[in-house]
């Protein structure tokens, strides 16, 4: 049995290798028949078909519906979605008003210390002096202060200060430490109580375990200020099935990472019910091109004004305006370090402690490799320079307060710079990023990363080289545009071939959403589906590494992905993911194969089919039964 | 205090209250205390800065090139933990100190990889295929496993996350277990007829995961039942911590582990790096020392490992943060292992001395400690692991 098991999976893994290559078998020159092509277009431009959608493509006729969904301006949007985000507050905030109303942190964390201020007002001469002298000339120096000051100059100065200093000025400094930090906690216990100072033990129970309506009766009967105590000090698994509330809470006590779960909010609910399909799979795919990590400072709260402001207009445009608007941007400016990046000085004396300017080159780097050329488009590791020497001076217009684009001639590198074989001359100031990226926009590799990561996405993990050479060839020819590198792709017969068919795996994100879809599900809260798809490995808005998240199969076919996903099937069906209602009853008293025709919106495969048949039986084939299996089944998995 | 032969013929005897015992279990009961050698490795992904890892505070030029961020000499404040002279432990590494005393840590230094890529992914792509300058589609801890005989757990090679690290993908069956406790299906009466569709269906890559899973599931169940608590008071620390806990779990609870896989990101340090590594880095050894207090007698047949893509720039960057460089230090922890010692061969730090004038240089190949490990520990052909790659001398990591 068991020596069958591996020579069955042995043969099944050659024929998989033989499928990788592709063309071999000509897949990718077989058409697939009309009934297909319908659910491939719905497969492939939007997050899933919903009930409805089939009969539509039918009756706009697919050429047609592919260029609404190539003009989204022309479709009208659906009315749920306005409604949905009408109460997402700050997606309409510019970034300065974000920042304002939704501080990092609150200003007794961030304020500093006045240990810290102590020392950094010392005059410099002194300050270096404490920091590099002997043990004697800082005594002298320490001696010479007022003590309330030398205290405090005690308590805020770096380790190296301190050594070797004699044991009556190290336990003054350590009393004066302990003396500030007990102080700072006693002020955050004035401003964050905890809930057994603020609520009887009858209300923590409420709180934490009553039903949604006797929570927010409790909660009502708060004034504002202690609303928002106990809110603050609640954790957020309270507020199941209080969205409101929840927003409410999340709001004073994590500010930042509540704009950001707006911006996931948004993304859901845009992905579940906008008529606009093909653009949130686009924002999708651009967002995940130009990665940005929400957990990188304050990127958090940047993010809103990325995806609405340099992603969403440009993913039917110029890919040199995309660049650029990422290129500029704040998030991305912080997120790959570049903000801080200034043109080398090593005339420049400096005392020591204090840091020379000098360049980073992390956003040089994964511009090439990452945006634009690939790691394989011809650059070397002097074009980084060249090219991180170009953006010295792009940088963020403080940071806490306003973060806006701001070019800095004093940290610019101003010399002469050759990325990638052209000239750029010396004294270029600003216009050094825009040429690098017009070099970069306009260069083959370019054309062809670009059309072969699209064709990723759209077509096949392993996409024929004769359509990424003609979408590649559109790109070049139209200056890349976007929308007709597109329809270069939705019009060729390898996107419409048996090579493409049901051959991409969806990743989570498109997992979960499209079981929403498919199920016709009522959405009222997204916070808990965010969740969810978080746990299968997608965190959104959340990928660290600058690569984003892969865009083809082989990294999502594990054990954890599958038994993931088996019980998101399950959760969703069985009404265990809070926000998420689904009505089963339109599958009442229908077999099996319509329950999976339906949700599936092909019919399910034979082995599918027959499992599904002989493991239930009778009373057992309840609807929910049969979605659960639908969508858990390697059939759901692919799209 | 249960033994583990009497945990393994209760698991055994529990699951054939759910079905049928599966045979590798009530195999593996009958074969637990027999030894079984075991490789961990840890990958320290964005590229750890070595140098502060393991500090040459011997060098001049250190200080010189890192005026903000180079951890200060021994006995001053702060200053790195003296392990030879000449080399030293970041302070955030102190509880690295006791293993190294006892012999059972070893460093080696100025190690990496041939390839010049000071790109993130290729540099761990390459490492974790072990074949530098080409991919390949599997991972060198996959080829290091021997091909599956009729006892394999579907245990052998495990790692923790959501998703399967290039270093464990392969023929051989692995498995991603991102929490053990949920690692189970939720709706029973679904589950055995979702086994059968993953095992019917013609996709075959959901068909192997699909077997991978349900194999996994119903050993994992049987693990899950008994709450754990780390030995001798180990506390673990973070995500590494998170997971390694899980690996010792696993481990001692004999089902049959090979290979496991962890990994800990966040160390691409452009800027601000010292206070963000101190972090980190205590997470990274106080996670490391948990595993080793925890698994106690255990770690006379583990090997752990430890590996980043590359290392950072000797220079400090223009934000008190380091940039992609080459050579790096690579950490080998265990029973059979001899440490207390620096091994690898210091380049040194001259302009002249460094990879393209900027970075450390690479005195040995990450393949030369890998292939160590595979062939003295597992028992394997590194050759095989790491095809057209002939070992340099031999390191003499493990004790023999």
């Amino acid at each position: 049995m068991r020596r069958f098991g591996f020579t069955l999976s042995v043969s099944v893994l050659l024929a998989a290798t033989l499928v990788a290559l592709g063309v071999a078998d000509g897949r990718f020159e077989q058409t697939l028949p009309v009934d297909r092509r319908i659910v491939h277009v719905l497969n492939r431009l939007t997050f899933g078909p919903q009930p409805g959608d089939l009969e539509q493509v039918r009756r706009i006729g697919i050429d047609r519906w592919i260029d609404l969904q190539l003009h989204p301006n022309r479709i009208t949007e659906n009315p749920i979605v306005e409604r949905k985000l009408e109460p997402l507050g700050t997606l309409q905030l510019a970034t300065w008003q974000i920042l304002e109303k939704y501080p990092a942190a609150p200003a007794v964390l961030t304020a500093r210390p006045p240990s810290a201020i102590a020392f950094s007002s010392l005059p410099q001469q002194q300050a270096i002096r404490l920091v590099n002298c002997s043990v004697d000339e800082r005594r002298t120096m320490l001696a010479s202060l007022e003590p309330d000051t030398r205290r405090l100059v005690l308590a805020g100065a770096p380790a190296q200060a301190l050594d070797g200093l004699p044991a009556d000025l190290q336990q003054e400094a350590a009393a004066a430490r302990t003396a500030e930090q007990q102080e700072r906690q006693k002020e955050l216990r004035r401003l964050m109580p905890p809930l057994n100072e603020l609520l009887t033990p009858d209300q923590i129970r409420t709180a934490n375990t009553g039903t949604p309506e006797e929570k927010r009766a409790l909660f009502n009967t708060f004034d504002a200020d202690k609303r928002r105590l106990v809110l603050r000090a609640l954790p957020l698994q309270a507020f199941t099935n209080l969205p409101e509330v929840r927003r409410e809470a999340m709001a004073a006590s994590q500010p930042q990472p509540f704009v950001n779960a707006e911006l996931s909010e948004q993304k859901l609910y845009r992905a579940i019910y906008s008529n606009r399909q093909l653009e949130e799979v686009l924002v999708d795919f651009w967002m995940n091109h130009f990665n940005v990590f929400n957990g990188k400072g304050p990127d958090r709260a940047l993010l809103t004004s990325f995806e609405r402001d340099a992603i969403r207009p440009h993913v039917f445009g110029r890919f040199q305006d995309l660049l650029l608007a990422t290129a500029r941007h704040p998030a991305m400016l912080f997120y790959l370090d570049n903000w801080q990046s200034q043109a080398p000085r090593e005339d420049l004396p400096v005392p020591p402690g204090v840091r020379r300017p000098g360049l980073n080159e992390n956003y040089g780097r994964e511009l090439m490799e990452l945006h634009t050329l690939g790691v394989d488009g011809g650059y070397t590791q002097d074009d980084v320079m060249a090219v991180a020497r170009a953006f010295t001076g792009w940088t963020i217009y403080d940071p806490q307060k306003f973060a806006e684009f701001q070019f800095n001639p004093a940290v610019h590198d101003r010399r002469e710079k050759i990325v990638l074989g052209q000239t750029i001359p010396a004294m270029g100031g600003e216009e050094d990023g825009l040429r690098v990226i017009e070099i970069l926009a306009r260069h083959p590799s370019t054309a062809h990363f670009i059309s072969k990561k699209l064709a990723q996405r759209f077509v096949a993990d392993d996409p024929p080289r004769s359509l990424v050479d003609r979408m590649a060839a559109t790109f070049t020819k139209t200056d890349g545009d976007l929308r007709a590198v597109l329809h270069t792709m939705f019009s060729s017969p390898e996107f419409f071939s048996d090579g493409a068919w049901r051959v991409k795996l969806k990743s989570p994100l498109e997992m979960v959403v499209s079981a929403v879809r498919a199920l016709n599900a009522d959405v009222t809260d997204t916070f808990a589906l965010a969740q969810r798809i978080a746990d299968l490995g997608e965190p959104l808005y959340g990928k660290l590494e600058p690569t984003g998240y892969p865009n083809t199969g082989e990294a999502w076919t594990n054990t954890a992905g599958v038994l993931g996903r088996i019980n998101v099937a399950a959760a969703l069906v069985g009404g265990q993911v809070p926000g998420v209602k689904v009505d089963l009853s339109r599958f009442n008293f229908k077999n099996p194969a319509a329950v999976a025709g339906a949700l599936l919106s092909v019919a399910p495969s034979p082995s599918m089919l027959s499992a599904v048949e002989n493991g239930v039986h009778g009373k057992e084939a309840t609807p929910s039964m049969l979605a659960t299996l639908v969508i858990g089944s390697p059939d759901f998995q692919r799209r | 205090m249960l033994t583990r032969r009497f945990f393994l013929r209760a698991s055994a005897v529990a699951m054939a209250g759910v079905g049928v015992a599966p045979p590798w279990l009530v195999r593996a009961a009958a074969q637990a205390g027999t030894k079984r050698k075991i490789l961990v490795a840890i990958f320290q992904r964005g590229a750890a800065d070595g140098l502060n890892i393991v500090v040459p505070f011997f060098e001049k030029l250190y200080y010189e090139l890192r005026p903000t961020i180079a951890v200060p000499a021994p006995g001053k404040a702060n200053g790195v933990i003296d392990l030879d002279g000449r080399f030293g432990l970041h302070p955030a590494l102190q509880s690295l100190k006791p293993l190294w005393d006892g012999g059972h840590l070893a460093i080696v230094e100025a190690v990496g990889s041939p390839d010049p890529t000071r790109s993130h992914f290729d540099a761990q792509d390459f490492m974790e295929s072990g074949t530098p300058g080409k991919l390949s589609e599997d991972g060198w801890l996959n080829r290091a496993l021997p091909p599956a005989g009729p006892d394999v757990s579907p245990l052998r090679a495990i790692a923790i996350g959501t998703q399967l690290p290039r270093t464990l993908h392969g023929s051989r069956a692995a498995v991603a277990v991102n929490n053990l406790e949920q690692f189970q299906v939720r709706n029973q009466g679904a589950g055995s007829i979702l086994e059968r569709m993953y095992a019917t269906t013609a996709d075959a890559k959901l068909m192997a995961s699909g077997k991978q899973t349900f194999d996994a599931v119903k050993m994992i169940e049987a693990i899950a039942r008994t709450p754990y608590v780390p030995a001798s008071g180990a506390q673990y620390q973070g995500e590494l911590g998170r997971s390694l806990q899980q690996i010792a779990r696993l481990i001692k609870a004999d089902v049959g582990v090979e290979a496991a896989f962890a990994d800990i990101g966040g160390w691409d340090h452009h800027s601000n790096e010292a206070p963000q590594l101190t972090n980190l880095l205590q997470q990274f050894g106080n996670s490391l020392a948990a595993f080793a207090r925890d698994m106690g007698d255990r770690m006379e047949d583990v090997v752990v490992v430890t590996m980043s893509e590359f290392g950072r720039t000797v220079k400090e960057d223009g934000n008190n943060g380091t940039d992609h460089g080459h050579g790096n230090v690579m950490m080998v922890l265990g029973g059979p292992v001899r440490g207390g010692t620096i091994y690898g061969g210091w380049p040194g730090l001259e302009p002249e001395q460094l990879y393209e004038r900027r970075d450390l240089a690479v005195t040995t190949d990450f393949r030369d400690v890998l292939g160590e490990l595979v062939s003295d520990h597992l028992g394997q052909k590194s050759d095989q692991v790491f095809p057209g790659y002939q070992r340099g001398q031999s390191i003499g990591l493990l004790k023999t």
